[in-house]
């Protein structure tokens, strides 16, 4: 067992009034698996995205990550743990623009605090395997929408993690670089790596081996 | 820390960091705070480089200037066998030195090249209380030595390098000659006694009188002594008092003039100079960290304010594995990028202000780098720049990922209008403290001292040829530039030495009076000075040593001798002087200058124009001023052609002349410099506010820009929206606006204490800076809010 969500809530208070964001979620994931997360508009995909990523808290319930209680976790040992197994690709890239590509590939090492030599190597691994060592040199913000979805796979990539998060990875993509990504992740999710993945597009959805449907931040 | 500070370098050439802003405002901030502060360090920095300068003190000599008060007068100097009695008869003095000052002269050498030098007699313990490193010859051997000196190595190299053997004579004494013996190290220019030229000592009778074995009077030795360690001056006390039992019977005097007449006090050298300038250190400290806050506010308020933009990029930086300590570190090495540059920015400032600056301070910009100048600054910058990294940096790590991922607003944060009120603070106090100093310098620039300077010059017979002075007389009665010409000791800007007027009897001395000395029959008129009671010099009555007393010297002599017809006629007795016949009272005028009036009554002594002639013929050393009035309307050369006429006197064509109204106002230079001061940080603190001010309004109308367009589709007018804004941020200006005026009228108030003369603190003057401020916020907001208002609500709202 990869993870375990038991018996979520998280909810917050507006005008006196209790609003869920998540209700009584109950998840288990295995490892390899690739799940895709469907739902409307606030139905709460994202936030059981964040939830599931340790980026934000729950108010009820109990997760645990290989066998770690997360929600009995101080914030550093969550931050510990999310930082060793868990890649995050989103929508809207979120590249660091002021690094080139290789230095956005190599900023998770540098905080894994691989040593120089090592991330380099790791780097020039990388690069080669997604075939753009050639761009390495440059800025985010001269590449295509496909390439800077690239890049962020292969950063979520990069520090080997056993689960990638991905918040509608092709949302701002063309088709066809789309189903490049999604060939990409069905790669990946074959090598082993667990894939969790918001979507909206039913096509997209099909790559997963299970669909969870939410609506209103409840599983249906 | 490398790829952070790589990342750190290349968001300085990103839009939207607003990197020239923060480092523009950070180093105007920096610039002028580190420079006012670097002056501060530098007050107390002053004697430091003596060896155990700790342990070594200046003796103070305290008095009663007025017998009838209990206030002691502390005054540096003492007579000339006090240092060497403290030596022999007071246990815990390690050693002790005496200096005596002959004054700035000009210095010739053998080949009548002529050198400024500041000239000293000194003892041959000088070495032992304030050493400096040689860099030829024995010090003691040379100040015991006749008619032997020693120079520094600035004046040697001036010289010619190898000065050792040479000889130099003084301007003012031609005759005699005097041998280097050695070369000092260039003395530090934060010395309170600086010296070019070391006399020794024994050749004190070849320049003055020889007050060297004299225990009271010629109170005129700068003496130090070295205390042995752990000796405070108060174990001193008992020791001192026999020393002065011993040589000057003081019981005896104490019983004559029933109470203290004469105590010696010790002062730490080192605090000496900070303690004389206690309120400029006040002053300037408070507008220096005043100029830095209101900097670092708004480098805080930026950074911020850029950092809400910047939400995205940590939660980025987290979702690739960065902890809270990283995400610090990221901003700490923004922050040192940025001062970094900033205080480079600073430096250059501080380099192209250089001349204003040493004029201003009177001291080279290179004195200020020592350490005890340096290594406090360094420390004050390196805490800001840890303070403004902590905050901003722990804002940035505690941004909440999932939220910073969608369209991430900072709520209304109280913080940022706390900092843009510190600035408003800091604005209206700069500002209205730069107003109050203005009109005080104007006032006191331009009020009636009581005398003429437009179109007086003078200049000193030092070096003169006294069987020359008729002939310069003649030639300048005989210039149709010329109006009058006359002779006299002193100017009263210069200020007066003081003698005491005594009683009828001779028995007391009733009160002390600022002594002009001899003036010849036209010097009153020259300076514009009327004798209101009795007559002048020109009354061919008068005769030599006839005196022309002040109005408040005039009321002191009735009111302690009961004379109630007039003091005009009347015989009085003053030190130095002896018996004389007031020929006439004259109102009172200002002594020195306003901003450090002498208080004291005046005397003009008459000395015919002959007995001047006479006495310099004499007594070349004798010196006096030749005084000329121009005619209205002299044209810009006269000073120039006045100097050739006293060349005539002048052997080596070395005259000297001065003008009374340039030597006047060069006495508010004090004021004017700290006019200029204020100056400079209202601009830079106004640029600064504005800046902060830009910053806030941008960053308000941007997270309010949906509320904006809500208003807008609501009906509300431009002028509904700007009274709406524009009230939010004046709720804030207007009490700090207060507190900025409350600090300034603080300031201002202790600043005003060093004058007699006050300009009066007009409530008007408070209100009229309060608004300036007030309306400077209003404009500014109402331009950056008018864009927004004015932009399509539909735009805005769609961007939601």
């Amino acid at each position: 067992m990869l993870l375990q969500l038991n018996n979520i809530f998280k909810w917050v208070n507006s005008g006196g009034q209790r609003i869920f964001l998540l209700k009584d979620i109950n998840l288990e994931v295995e490892e390899g698996e690739f799940i895709s997360i469907m739902g409307p508009s606030g139905s709460g995909k994202s936030t059981l995205l964040n939830v599931i990523g340790m980026l934000d808290s729950f108010d009820e319930g109990e997760y645990n990550f290989l066998d770690e209680s997360v929600h009995t976790l101080k914030e550093k040992h969550r931050a510990n743990l999310y930082k060793e197994y868990i890649g995050f690709v989103f929508q809207s890239y979120h590249l660091l623009d002021e690094l080139t590509v290789q230095e956005n590939l190599e900023m998770p090492l540098i905080y894994k605090k691989f040593k120089s030599s090592e991330r380099k190597a790791m780097v020039a691994d990388m690069l080669d395997r997604f075939n753009i060592v050639g761009k390495k040199d440059l800025f985010p913000a001269q590449l295509s929408g496909g390439q800077q979805q690239l890049v962020g796979v292969a950063r979520a990539l990069i520090s080997k993690p056993k689960l990638i998060l991905a918040d509608e990875p092709t949302g701002n993509l063309n088709s066809k670089q789309g189903e490049e990504i999604m060939e990409l992740f069905k790669q990946l999710n074959d090598e082993g790596v667990t894939i969790i993945q918001v979507t909206h597009s039913e096509k997209n959805a099909e790559y997963g081996s299970r669909i969870i449907n939410l609506l209103d931040g409840r599983m249906i | 820390m490398m790829n952070f500070l790589k990342m750190a370098f290349r968001r300085l050439f990103r839009k939207g960091e607003h990197a020239f802003t923060r480092i523009i405002s950070l180093a105007a901030g920096l610039a002028f705070g580190m420079l006012l502060l670097s002056e501060v360090l530098y007050y107390y920095s002053y004697d430091s480089f003596y060896p155990d300068a700790d342990r070594i003190y200046v003796v103070h000599e305290n008095f009663k200037m007025d017998q009838s008060s209990d206030k002691l007068e502390s005054h540096p100097r003492v007579s000339g066998a006090i240092a060497p009695g403290l030596q022999a008869e007071v246990p815990g003095i390690e050693a002790a030195t005496r200096l005596n000052s002959l004054g700035d002269h000009v210095v010739y050498t053998d080949d009548l090249n002529s050198y400024d030098a500041s000239v000293s007699l000194a003892d041959e313990h000088l070495f032992d209380v304030l050493p400096i490193p040689m860099v030829s010859g024995n010090p003691r051997e040379i100040l015991k030595s006749p008619m032997t000196c020693m120079v520094s190595q600035e004046l040697a190299e001036n010289i010619g390098g190898d000065v050792v053997g040479k000889v130099i004579s003084i301007k003012n004494y031609p005759d005699k000659k005097l041998t280097i013996g050695g070369i000092f190290e260039t003395l530090p220019e934060n010395t309170n006694y600086t010296y070019d030229v070391l006399i020794s000592m024994v050749s004190t009778e070849q320049f003055t009188w020889d007050g060297t074995e004299n225990w009271m009077g010629n109170d005129r030795y700068y003496a130090c002594v070295k205390l042995s360690p752990g000796i405070k001056p108060a174990d001193l006390v008992p020791a001192v008092r026999a020393m002065q039992v011993k040589h000057q019977d003081i019981e005896k005097l104490e019983e004559e003039y029933q109470g203290i007449v004469l105590q010696y006090s010790f002062e730490p050298i080192k605090q000496i100079h900070a303690n004389n300038v206690k309120d400029m250190i006040i002053i300037l400290a408070t507008i220096a960290l005043a100029v830095l806050f209101v900097s670092l506010m708004n480098y805080i308020l930026l950074t911020m304010g850029t950092l809400v933009t910047r939400a995205k990029s940590s939660a980025i930086h987290k979702t690739c594995g960065a902890e809270t300590k990283n995400l610090q570190q990221m901003i700490f090495s923004e922050t040192i990028v940025l001062f970094g540059i900033s205080i480079l920015g600073a430096l250059l400032m501080i380099w192209a202000l250089k001349p204003i600056a040493e004029a201003q301070w009177g001291h080279s910009l290179v004195s200020l780098l020592n350490p005890y100048v340096i290594l406090p600054l360094v420390i004050l910058i390196v805490l800001l720049v840890f303070v403004t990294s902590y905050f901003p940096g722990r804002f940035f790590s505690r941004i909440p990922v999932a939220t910073a991922f969608r369209d991430y607003q900072q709520k209304r944060g109280r913080w940022k209008l706390v900092l843009l009120s510190f600035q408003f603070v800091g604005a209206t106090f700069i500002l209205t403290v730069l107003v109050i100093v203005t009109l005080q310098y104007n006032n006191m620039k331009n009020a009636d001292h009581g005398y003429v300077a437009k179109g007086v010059y003078y200049g000193s017979t030092q070096g003169m040829d006294g069987n020359k002075i008729a002939t310069v007389l003649n030639e300048l009665r005989a210039m149709p530039e010329i109006e009058t010409v006359g002779l006299g000791h002193d100017v009263p800007i210069s200020g007066a030495s003081g003698n005491n007027v005594r009683s009828t009897d001779g028995k007391r001395e009733l009160f002390n009076v600022a002594d002009f000395y001899e003036v010849d029959a036209n010097y009153l008129s020259i300076m514009g000075i009327k004798v209101d009671e009795g007559e002048d010099f020109t009354s061919n009555q008068a005769v030599t040593n006839d005196v022309l007393i002040s109005k408040k010297g005039a009321e002191l002599l009735k009111l302690n001798n009961g004379w109630t017809d007039g003091v005009v006629g009347k015989q009085i007795n003053i030190t130095e002087h002896g018996s004389t016949s007031i020929r006439g009272v004259f109102p009172d005028f200002v002594v020195r200058s306003i901003s450090d009036p002498d208080v004291r009554p005046s005397v003009f002594f008459y000395l015919p124009e002959e007995k001047f002639e006479e006495l310099k013929i004499e007594n070349p050393s004798t010196s006096f001023n030749i005084m000329v009035k121009a005619q209205p309307g002299a044209g810009d050369g006269l000073m120039g052609k006045i100097t050739e006429v006293f060349n005539l006197g002048f052997p080596l064509d070395d005259a000297e002349i001065k003008s009374l109204e340039a030597e006047q106002l060069d006495a508010y230079k004090s004021e004017k410099g700290f006019r200029n001061a204020m100056l400079i940080g209202n601009i830079i603190i106004l640029l600064v506010t504005i800046i902060g001010l830009l910053g806030y309004t941008f960053n308000e109308s941007a997270r309010r820009r949906k509320e904006l367009a809500i208003r807008r589709i609501n009906g509300a007018t431009l002028y509904d929206i700007l009274k709406a804004f524009i009230s939010d941020l004046e709720f804030v200006a207007i009490p700090a606006v207060l507190l900025g005026l409350i600090g300034a009228w603080f300031t201002a108030d202790k600043w005003m204490q060093n004058f007699a003369f006050k300009v009066p603190l007009h409530w008007g003057l408070f209100v009229g800076c309060s608004l300036f401020i007030l309306l400077l916020v209003a404009l500014i907001a109402a331009i950056n809010y008018t864009r927004t208002a004015n932009q399509n609500p539909v735009d805005a709202l769609r961007q939601e």
